[in-house]
């Protein structure tokens, strides 16, 4: 049995037995050490390159991308597209969507200020589905929609709803049947697509960032300097080598479970032109 | 923080603008009177375009290419950046549709001068001698007014102008060998051929790729930092950008920037007097022409000419067939990632780094017609995600786990051939953009026959991927590149051209770009293109006022005197074919051992 086999085996074993968790609000959102069940305490630098940073090489990178990705990192945009109620339900859809419970609170990557910057500019992917809105729009009856969906659930905000409630709620938008409550502004889209639309804007804001890369160890811009070890998965001089560890996701977490959605109408990737 | 050995890297130079950090733009720009007609307009300077203009700015014509978007310096406008680079794709609004709608933007739709040779990965396959005969010998599609003979010479001249590297011998098609070296193998490259080889599928690894392998006049070579599709910042990989707008520029040719063309407009005597288009001020500005080539692509272009529907053209420019916008096609750029137990870390080398067509064409065993090629893809984090959003659904804590993993998968892509169909079509929507005209509106299906070409090329990518030791594998759909949409034909009852590009109804409009191609077969077509505009320039060129007029001939000498100055008058080796110059179906099944 893999690590991975053996960890989600464990995670599963844990789920059956809530009792074993830990269970105040906090920590309810900790991922676990599959050995103990405890929660893993937030890392300055999570992931399996310790001691990798993108940025410590920022004098061999070009100026134009410097200075974009230093912005990126130094001045995050202030939100100006969603007002503050529906900031708030945002933040909370997006601690979900790219959770970062993992991270020290000084080195969580904002997500929302990226997504709330591409619907205030008007900025979109190049294309609109014709059984879709607006991005923007999209966004605003989304939120609508996901408070609906939360008040039947018994909560006045997502926001207020715990761990595995607003997962399932999410998850019924992975699955493109949302659940009851907000009927009257899912019908106006393909919610599949809203949902693909949310998961990506989230992981494009978080992959852009340069913590992000030190996290997955991605060595970021390399021009002028290049990469010179191509093969075998070599590491340059100055990247690091892999140094796993395990974890699982918080007890009541259910986003790693996620079925595939290659087989649904909604599949075909927006993903860069790549061959 | 740590700094580079040596000082720090050279900054852009002020007052110079930077194509690759040695190559500038070494000749003022010729500017024409706006009240003055010029011999040709060229509406797009993109794959197309840039070769188009250089041509015909070298063999003494006055031209002005008009693009769209900006002229780039790419020392100071591109970055090394993912997330920084969205100013490279079409990013305005086009509506999509259909059963299976395709994504624009950055799949497939450049904006810029250079066009989407700016973010293309730069795999430069030749089309395979079979389709240009795809009608005759497969029932399916159509066949090409013209024969991969006639377009031989200008594979050759553009793989030695880009220049393309890649293996001395790629067996398949007609077969044939590069002149500049293959590159070295990343790690995603690495499990293409380890696979394929296992499994006694042939490969080739390196190439054929539009990327220096050895520098290249004032282009360097590759420094594999793996963003090919961000724009190559090195220079290395080749735009039209660097390869020959420079040499236009120096010839004579305009090329204005940021404007928008929204018209081709008509004389009363039936021919084409110039166009109208938004300069980046928005003023609204007429150029006049002797000839309108446009260069838009699959989307632009017929948008373009139904956009300029006037009295006796109502269906739009060039449309007396009515089939201006169909027979749109993508390719099946099904993606298919494995995972490995040891680190491959692919965004190191070039995303188009080997690739197999060994299953291209029809084989009389399979329950379909044409096949697909596998190649290597590259993905970025971000891209990477967005895969991985679709193949394993991943989210919330599994998209933090999965991508935890990214440098141990490894990404294939299926490039397979979709067939032309009516259905699939360009045509003007109700919205309508920044400058108050009709977008695109773009309908996709997929039929039987695509279908099964893409469930059999994610099943064999995904054998190669376990043949060469993943423990896991995951596909998501997807479509790769645009052709289409303005088909060229043998006759004006099912085409919008000939084989030149001439529209059948304006004998001084002309379409230069992917949208004219018929079929296209599973090899990536920027190669392609560029080497259809070169034949028409040659066109053009030998036929001096006769084209501009109206008497197509067929035979057209080639003007090997036109390329580049580090081209001009060298040769290749070239293998001498073992095949008869008629490729019959037979001839080129698939290996025997596929």
């Amino acid at each position: 049995m893999s690590a991975r086999q053996q960890s989600k085996q464990q995670h599963d074993e844990q789920t059956q037995q809530p009792s074993m968790a830990a269970s105040d609000a906090a920590s309810e959102r900790l991922p676990r050490d599959p050995r103990t069940g405890q929660p893993l305490a937030p890392r300055h630098q999570p992931g399996y390159y310790p001691g990798f940073s993108t940025l410590s090489q920022q004098a061999f990178w070009d100026d134009a991308t410097r200075a974009v990705v230093r912005k990126r990192v130094e001045q995050p945009p202030a939100i100006t597209y969603f007002d503050e109620a529906e900031a708030r339900v945002m933040e909370a859809v997006c601690a979900c969507v790219l959770p970062q419970d993992d991270r020290t609170p000084d080195r969580r990557i904002p997500i929302l200020p990226v997504i709330d910057e591409r619907l205030a500019s008007g900025r979109i992917n190049g294309y609109r589905y014709d059984d879709m809105p607006p991005d923007a729009e999209a966004y605003r009856l989304a939120i609508q929609g996901i408070e609906g969906m939360a008040r039947a659930l018994g909560a006045e905000s997502f926001a207020a709803l715990g761990l595995h409630q607003q997962e399932e709620l999410l998850e019924s938008l992975h699955e493109g049947q949302p659940l009851a409550g907000g009927e009257e502004f899912w019908r106006r889209m393909n919610v599949r697509r809203f949902w693909l639309m949310l998961v990506s804007d989230c992981a494009s804001a978080y992959y852009a960032h340069p913590w992000a890369w030190d996290e997955i160890g991605f060595g970021g811009p390399a021009y002028p300097r290049g990469y010179m070890r191509l093969r075998d998965g070599q590491p340059e001089p100055w990247e690091k080598v892999e140094r796993r560890y395990e974890w699982a996701p918080p007890p009541a977490s259910r986003s790693e479970s996620a079925e595939s959605l290659s087989e649904t109408p909604e599949a075909a990737s927006f993903a860069p032109g790549s061959h | 923080m740590k700094e580079p050995l040596f000082g720090a890297f050279e900054k852009a130079d002020p007052g110079e603008h930077h194509l690759g950090p040695n190559q500038r733009v070494d000749a003022a720009m010729r500017h024409y009177p706006r009240d003055e007609a010029v011999d040709y307009v060229v509406v797009g300077v993109g794959s197309a375009g840039g070769v188009l203009i250089q041509r015909l700015a070298k063999a003494g014509f006055s031209v002005i290419g008009i693009e769209a978007g900006p002229f780039w310096d790419t020392e100071r406008d591109w970055v090394s950046d993912e997330a920084g680079s969205h100013g490279l794709y079409w990013e305005d609004l086009r509506m999509i549709g259909g059963k299976d709608p395709l994504a624009l933007g950055a799949n497939n739709s450049g904006k810029g001068v250079g066009g989407g040779s700016v973010h293309w990965a730069g795999f430069t396959p030749r089309l395979h001698p079979s389709d240009f005969r795809v009608r005759s010998e497969d029932g399916v599609g159509a066949d090409w007014p013209i024969t991969y003979d006639d377009l031989r010479p200008y594979y050759e001249l553009l793989e030695r102008e880009i220049p393309v590297a890649g293996p001395p011998y790629f067996p398949w098609g007609e077969p044939h060998g590069y002149s500049y070296a293959a590159h070295p193998l990343g790690g995603v490259a690495e499990t293409l051929v380890r696979g394929c080889t296992r499994l006694g599928i042939r490969s080739v690894a390196g190439g054929p790729v539009a990327i220096n392998s050895g520098s290249h006049g004032s282009r360097p070579h590759c420094i594999y930092r793996g963003f090919c599709i961000q724009g190559c910042k090195v220079g290395a990989k080749q735009s039209t950008l660097v390869s020959h707008v420079p040499d236009a520029i120096r010839h004579g040719a305009e090329v204005r920037d940021r404007c928008m063309v929204a018209r081709v407009n008509m004389g009363s005597d039936g021919r084409v007097t110039g166009v109208t288009y938004f300069d980046p001020d928005g003023n609204e500005r007429e150029q006049r022409a002797r000839a309108v080539i446009v260069s838009g692509y699959a989307i632009e272009t017929p948008r373009l000419l139904l956009n300029s529907a006037c009295a006796g053209f109502e269906q739009g420019l060039a449309n007396s067939s009515g089939v201006l916008g169909k027979y749109l096609m993508a390719q099946i750029g099904n993606v298919v990632f494995g995972r490995f137990d040891d680190l491959v870390r692919m965004y190191k080398a070039p995303p188009a780094n080997a690739l197999t067509e060994e299953f291209y064409e029809t084989d009389p065993r399979n329950d379909f017609v044409r096949g697909f090629a596998v190649q290597t893809v590259g993905p970025l984090p971000i891209a990477f995600a967005q895969h991985m959003m679709v193949a394993k659904g991943a989210w919330g804590w599994g998209m933090r786990r999965v991508m935890m993993d990214y440098n141990h998968w490894s990404a294939l892509g299926v490039l397979g051939e979709i067939l032309p169909w009516e259905d699939n079509a360009v045509t003007l929507a109700e919205e309508r953009d920044q400058f108050g005209l009709p977008v695109a509106h773009v309908t996709f299906n997929l039929h039987e026959n695509d279908h099964k070409v893409a469930d059999a090329g994610v099943r064999k990518t995904e054998e190669i991927l376990r043949a060469a030791g993943a423990t896991e594998v995951a596909q998501e759909p997807r479509y790769a590149h645009l052709v289409g949409g303005a088909r060229m034909g043998a006759s004006p009852r099912d085409s919008v051209v000939d084989g030149f590009g001439r529209s059948w109804d304006i004998p001084n409009l002309f379409v230069c770009d992917g949208s004219i191609l018929p079929t296209q077969g599973s090899a990536n077509p920027g190669l392609t293109i560029q080497a259809l505009a070169a034949r028409t320039a040659d066109y053009l060129i030998s036929e001096r006022e006769n084209a501009i007029a109206a008497r197509p001939t067929t035979q057209v000498p080639i003007r090997y005197d036109l390329s580049p100055a580090e081209v001009a008058g060298r040769g290749m080796p070239r293998l001498k074919s073992r095949h008869p110059r008629r490729f019959g179906a037979g001839a080129l099944g698939p290996g025997s051992r596929g």
